[in-house]
């Protein structure tokens, strides 16, 4: 049961990942914008930052659609909601008006204000699903269980027999 | 004869955990290995997508073409960085708008004030400084947003200021619609040169997009002064709204 969660996780945060990815590969000087607006960041980071984030997302998307190095993933992708979160909380807390930028588009938005705590919700619940994976990366239909297969515990430990049969 | 004697199965134990031991070392250095050979491939794909990215922003490279402003009729104007300003140079107030053409808040400020703003210009009341941006292209099927910037700009070149206001004033009062496809460049060309453009001036700066790198610079400027709305609008330097540009207009 608990590897179906997992599975229901990694799916969920990583089809978010690869989206929100994609969406702003077409432009990236809007990326870069996306970032400045948020007012956060020296000016001499902001445009390697507009660029390399996209990259990221895309990656780790991918990483957990697949599930492969899904831990590893799980924490790079916590830690970019935590950094979402702060970064949208920070712009909300300040008065800014601006779209959070998260599926590409970014900059002043008059409706800002009321979409925050959507955002930041959303945000919330990619980073427990995250979480979950952080603490259990097992999962059904992972990659992971074929990159990294047990060969020695087999045969002598009965638990992991066990596991193998209903994997 | 007895081969099950204590010391044998001992040694026998032995030998067991040392195999198993060996096994479970030769796997901790395989998944290692694999882990890192996969760490590996996800470096390179990220490190491909951020230099693709990085090729593809040409944002703040050097503009080929940067656009004058051509000395006839009878509003003066000037090239001030990324803004056009136009207006007598001894006005009393400069206002600075930010507006991108298919912003359709830009279009309704116009609606409102556009009038009242030609008349303070030609009066001498007032200099506008235009800080014309391209953001929207994603809104038309056309990149009408830059394309139509692009005309304006070739059009303030080859005809000047007053051409340059007439069709500004002429493009938000017929903005097209976002979703669909802008006006093309012949329909640019067409109302350029009703705004008093020789059309065999701007043809080829328009179907050429030469102010295309300047364009895309300019709205990188907006983007580091800090604006991420259009219209914003500035009086004087001081951040004012369009309530305050009404009475500005109406002093």
């Amino acid at each position: 049961m608990k590897d179906w969660i997992g599975l229901v996780a990694r799916l969920v945060t990583g089809g978010v990942w690869l989206v929100a990815g994609a969406l702003k590969l077409p432009d990236p000087a809007s990326s870069v914008r996306a970032v400045r607006a948020y007012d956060l960041l020296p000016e001499a980071v902001v445009p390697t930052v507009g660029h390399l984030l996209p990259a990221i997302e895309v990656a780790i998307g991918l990483l957990l659609v697949l599930g492969v190095l899904t831990r590893f993933a799980s924490v790079v992708s916590a830690l970019l909601f935590i950094a979402f979160i702060i970064g949208i909380a920070s712009a909300w807390a300040r008065g800014l008006q601006i779209d959070c930028g998260c599926f590409g588009g970014g900059g002043y938005d008059a409706e800002a204000e009321s979409k925050y705590p959507w955002d930041i919700a959303r945000d919330v619940g990619l980073l427990a699903l995250s979480g979950w994976l952080v603490v259990r990366p097992r999962s059904k239909w992972a990659l992971d269980r074929l990159l990294f297969r047990s060969t020695s515990d087999l045969s002598c430990d009965e638990r992991n027999v066990h596991v193998e049969e209903h994997a | 004869m007895s081969k099950n004697t204590p010391e044998r199965r001992a040694a026998r134990a032995q030998r067991a955990a040392e195999a198993l031991k060996a096994q479970q070392a030769a796997e901790r250095k395989r998944n290692l290995m694999v882990g890192g050979a996969v760490g590996a491939v996800v470096l390179v794909i990220i490190g491909l997508l951020y230099f693709a990215l990085n090729a593809k922003d040409d944002t703040g490279k050097n503009a080929k073409d940067e656009p004058t402003i051509a000395a006839n009729g009878e509003i003066a104007g000037e090239i001030d960085g990324f803004g056009v300003v136009v207006g007598d140079p001894g006005a009393p107030d400069t206002v600075t708008i930010y507006e991108d053409l298919q912003c359709p808040a830009c279009a309704s400020l116009e609606t409102q004030v556009g009038e009242q703003v030609a008349a303070a210009i030609a009066e001498g009341r007032i200099r506008v400084d235009y800080r014309m941006v391209s953001f929207l292209d994603r809104a038309s099927t056309n990149d009408y947003s830059s394309r139509a910037m692009n005309a304006l700009l070739v059009v303030l070149e080859e005809a000047g200021p007053d051409a340059f206001l007439k069709l500004h004033d002429d493009l938000y009062a017929n903005q097209p619609g976002e979703g669909g496809a802008g006006f093309e460049d012949d329909e640019l060309i067409d109302r350029a040169v009703q705004a008093g453009a020789v059309e065999a001036d701007i043809r080829p700066g328009i179907e050429d997009k030469v102010y295309d790198q300047w364009i895309k610079n300019a709205t990188d400027q907006m983007s580091k002064d800090g604006v991420n709305a259009t219209p914003t609008i500035r009086i004087n330097g001081e951040d004012a709204d369009g309530q305050k540009l009404v009475e500005l207009l109406q002093k």
